[in-house]
C-alpha cells in the first residue's frame, strides 16, 4: 500500500462539506444541531464557525417544513444540504420528497432542476432498534427523479457529496453509521464521484459478489476469507442505487457468471432483486448457477445485542451463500 | 368586535362597505378588468370542457373567487414569486403568464405552460416565477423556502403563497408559518377560506372556523376580511406585500370567500346536499365583480357599454387562447429518463476534479458500531 493522505468516512464527509462551501455561496447546509461543535457526528463541525450562520442553519424540528424550504430555496439558486442524524426522522419529510421534489423537473417539462442534497444516516448495532436503522435506499430508488447513492468508503463520501451538492438533481445519500470511522485514501483536492459508475472493489473469477453500502466492508472480507479456498470472488459496488450501473454488473457476472448480492435492506422489494432482476434480464443464459441474495429478514429491526447478531448477516452467513452458489 | 368567520359574515347579509372613494380609478379598472377576464375565461372553459372533451383533465373552477387573484395581478412585480393551489387558473394569470399557454397546457399539448406534463392542477411557469399543485399545504411550505432563499441572497422580492383554508389541515402548514415566523421571512400567506374541503366544511374539521387566530399565535402579523371586497382584499395583501419587501416579516391575510362551482369540473355538485342553497345564494348575491361594479358606475367608471366593450376584447383574447390550444400539436414521447433527470453537470463540471480512484484501502479499519 503506497504512501497516501488517509482519512475517516466521517472526516470524509466534513471536508466535502467545507470544500463545496468554499466553491459555491451557494452551498447551505442545514439540519438539527448542525451549527454545534460537536456537528452531526463530526461530519458538520467548524461549518458555522467558518461560514457563518446565515448558511449553517439549526432547524426547528420539522423535517417535513425543512425538506419543502430546501425546494422552494433551490429555486431561487441554493443548494441546500440536509442533515438527518437518523433516516428515520427523514420520513417525515416524504411528502415534500415524493409529492413534490423527485417530480418537480419532469413536472416543470424539463426547464426547472433542484440541486438539493440529502444526507441521511442509518445507524447499525449497539441496540438502535426500529427507529434508528433502517436503509430505505429501495424506496428512494424506486422514485423517478430522485437519485439515491450509497458511498461504502471515506473516497466515495467525499467524491459523491461533492458531485450531488454541485450537481443539478435532488439527490439522496445514505450514509451507514458503521462506515464512519473506516479509514481510506481521500485525495486533498474536490473530486467528484460520478452517480452510476459501479467499481470493481477486487476482482475475481469464479463468483461477483455485489455489495451495497455497509456490506462492501463485510464482502471484501468474506473474499479474502473463500480466497483461503480456493474461491475467487470479484467484488462489485454500485456506490449509487439510482441510478444503477447495470452494464458493469452484468460485464462482472458475463466473466464470473454466477451472482450473489449483499444488501443492508429488507430482502422483500430490495435493490437486490432489482440487481438480480437486472442481471438475469440482461445475460440470464450465461449464469451457471441460481443467483442468491443476502439481505435482512423482512422483519424491523431488533434492539437486543443477542437478536442484531442473528438480524445482521455477518461474514460467515454471507460466505455461506457464496459458497452454495459456486457449488 | 364580533369574529369575522363564514358563519358571522352569512349573518351580516349583503355586503355594502365595498368603497373606491380615494382609490386610484386605474387600479379599480385593473382590478375590475382582471376579475371580468377570469370570469369569462372560466365560463368558457366550463361550457367547452363537454361534451368536446377536448380538454382531459380535471379543472377546479374558480367563479365567485376571482378577488384574491385580481388583487395579485396588480400587485405583484414580474421578479416575486407566486404559489398557488390546485385552483390554479387564476394565479397562472395574476402572475402574468399568458391565457394560451394556459389552455394550451389543459389540452395537453406541446405548446401548453409544462408541454402537458403538468395540466391545470399543477401547472407552472418559471419564467415567471408562478408554481402550484395540488398536494395543496406542500406548496406553502416550498413557498416558505423560497423566501428563505431570498433572505438568503438578500433580494428585495417576496413570496407569496396562495392557498385554501383546508391546507391548514396539514402539520406541514403550521411547520412553515413557525419557520416563516422564527426567520421574519418576506412572505404572505393569502388563505381563500371557502369554507369546504371539497365537501367537508371547516367546522367539522375544527374548533375554529378561521385561520388568522391560530396563525397570529405563532408571531406573525394577521389580516382577515371579507374577501368578496376587492378593494379591501387589495388593501390588505399590498399592505402585506409591502411589510414583506421591507422586511417586516410574514404576514396571514385571510379572505371569506366561496366557490359557486363544483369542487371539480364544469358541473354543480350541490346535488350531494353538501352545503346549503342559501349560503350559495348568498355569496352569489355578493359576486365580488357586482360588488365593484355597482361602486363604479355611480363613479363612470363602467357602464353597459364599456364593459361590453371590455367583454369583447376579453372573449377575443380567449377565442384566440382556444385556437392556439387545439391547433397545436401534441406533444412527442420524451426521453423519458432526460425528462426526470437534468443529464448536466455544469457546476461540477467547472469545479470538480476527477482524480484516480484506484488506490482503494483494502485493509480498511473494519466497520464498527459506533458508541450508540
Amino acid at each position: 500500500m503506497e504512501q497516501t493522505r488517509q482519512l475517516s468516512f466521517g472526516k470524509a464527509i466534513n471536508e466535502a462539506l467545507v470544500q463545496a462551501m468554499e466553491l459555491s455561496p451557494d452551498v447551505a447546509v442545514w439540519g438539527q444541531i448542525v451549527d454545534y461543535k460537536a456537528g452531526v457526528f463530526g461530519t458538520t463541525t467548524g461549518l458555522v464557525e467558518r461560514f457563518g450562520a446565515e448558511r449553517v442553519q439549526d432547524f426547528p424540528v420539522s423535517e417535513a417544513a425543512m425538506t419543502s424550504a430546501a425546494i422552494g430555496a433551490a429555486l431561487t439558486g441554493l443548494r441546500p444540504v440536509l442533515v438527518h442524524q437518523r433516516l428515520d426522522f427523514m420520513i417525515y419529510s416524504l411528502d415534500a420528497i415524493v409529492n413534490w421534489m423527485s417530480l418537480w423537473r419532469f413536472k416543470s417539462n424539463g426547464h426547472s432542476s433542484l440541486p438539493v442534497t440529502i444526507r441521511a444516516v442509518v445507524g447499525k448495532g449497539w441496540g438502535q432498534g426500529p427507529q434508528h436503522s433502517k436503509s430505505l435506499h429501495a424506496w428512494f430508488a424506486h422514485l423517478p427523479g430522485i437519485r439515491v447513492a450509497m458511498p461504502a468508503t471515506a473516497y466515495d463520501a467525499k467524491g459523491l457529496l461533492l458531485e450531488s451538492i454541485l450537481g443539478q438533481n435532488p439527490s439522496v445519500i445514505i450514509e451507514h453509521r458503521s462506515l464512519f470511522s473506516m479509514i481510506d485514501h481521500v485525495p486533498e483536492v474536490p473530486y467528484r464521484v460520478r452517480f452510476g459508475h459501479a467499481l470493481v472493489r477486487r476482482p475475481g473469477t469464479d463468483v461477483t459478489l455485489v455489495a451495497i453500502g455497509a456490506m462492501v466492508p463485510v464482502a471484501l472480507r468474506v473474499a479474502q476469507m473463500l480466497e483461503k479456498e480456493s474461491v475467487s470472488v470479484e467484488v462489485v459496488d454500485p456506490r449509487t442505487v439510482s441510478p444503477l450501473d447495470r452494464e458493469t454488473l452484468c460485464r462482472s457476472v458475463a466473466k464470473t457468471r454466477r451472482l450473489v448480492v449483499a444488501d443492508p435492506a429488507w430482502r422483500s422489494g430490495s435493490v437486490a432483486a432489482e440487481v438480480i432482476a437486472s442481471v438475469v434480464e440482461m445475460i440470464g443464459d450465461q449464469l451457471k448457477s441460481k443467483p442468491s441474495r443476502v439481505c435482512l429478514p423482512d422483519s424491523h429491526t431488533p434492539m437486543s445485542s443477542a437478536l442484531e447478531a442473528k438480524y445482521y448477516p455477518s461474514d460467515d452467513v454471507v460466505a455461506d451463500v457464496v459458497r452454495c452458489v459456486c457449488r | 368586535m364580533t369574529e369575522l368567520n363564514h358563519e358571522t359574515i352569512l349573518k351580516q347579509g349583503r355586503y355594502h362597505n365595498l368603497s373606491i372613494q380615494g382609490v386610484d380609478p386605474k387600479l379599480v379598472q385593473a382590478l375590475h378588468r382582471f376579475m371580468v377576464r377570469l370570469r369569462r375565461n372560466q365560463q368558457a372553459m366550463i361550457k367547452e370542457y363537454h361534451p368536446a372533451d377536448q380538454m382531459r383533465c380535471p379543472l377546479h373552477f374558480c367563479v365567485g373567487q376571482e378577488a384574491v387573484p385580481a388583487a395579485l395581478s396588480v400587485i405583484l412585480q414580474p421578479e416575486d414569486y407566486l404559489f398557488s393551489h390546485h385552483r390554479s387558473q387564476g394565479y397562472f394569470l395574476a402572475k402574468g403568464a399568458p391565457m394560451r399557454a394556459l389552455f394550451a397546457e389543459v389540452y395537453g399539448r406541446e405548446t401548453g405552460a409544462n408541454g402537458g406534463k403538468a395540466g391545470s392542477q399543477d401547472i407552472s411557469m418559471s419564467s415567471v416565477n408562478f408554481y402550484s399543485g395540488a398536494i395543496l399545504s406542500g406548496a406553502v411550505a416550498i413557498s416558505v423556502g423560497v423566501a428563505l432563499g431570498l433572505q438568503h441572497k438578500k433580494l428585495p422580492r417576496v413570496v407569496v403563497a396562495g392557498f385554501g383554508e383546508s391546507a391548514t389541515d396539514e402539520g406541514v402548514f403550521w411547520e412553515a408559518v413557525n419557520l416563516a415566523a422564527i426567520r421574519r421571512l418576506p412572505i404572505v400567506f393569502a388563505c381563500e377560506n371557502n369554507r369546504y374541503s371539497t365537501f367537508s366544511p371547516m367546522f367539522k374539521r375544527r374548533t375554529r372556523e378561521s385561520v388568522h387566530e391560530q396563525a397570529a399565535a405563532f408571531g406573525i402579523e394577521t389580516r382577515a376580511l371579507f374577501g368578496n371586497d376587492v378593494v379591501a382584499v387589495h388593501s390588505a395583501l399590498a399592505e402585506a406585500v409591502q411589510r414583506a419587501r421591507t422586511g417586516g416579516g410574514p404576514t396571514l391575510v385571510e379572505a371569506f370567500t366561496y366557490r359557486w362551482n363544483g369542487h371539480v369540473g364544469p358541473e354543480d355538485d350541490d346535488y350531494i346536499g353538501y352545503r346549503p342553497k342559501a349560503e350559495l345564494d348568498f355569496w352569489k348575491a355578493n359576486d365580488p365583480i357586482e360588488l365593484l361594479e355597482e361602486k363604479m358606475r355611480p363613479a363612470g367608471l363602467a357602464s353597459e357599454s364599456s364593459n361590453a366593450q371590455l367583454i369583447a376584447e376579453i372573449d377575443k383574447e380567449i377565442a384566440e387562447a382556444f385556437a392556439f390550444a387545439k391547433n397545436s400539436a401534441f406533444p412527442t414521447e420524451p426521453d423519458w429518463e432526460a425528462i426526470n433527470y437534468d443529464p448536466t453537470t455544469p457546476l461540477a463540471d467547472r469545479l470538480l476534479r476527477d482524480v484516480e480512484s484506484g488506490v482503494f484501502n483494502h485493509a480498511q479499519a473494519d466497520a464498527i458500531p459506533g458508541p450508540y
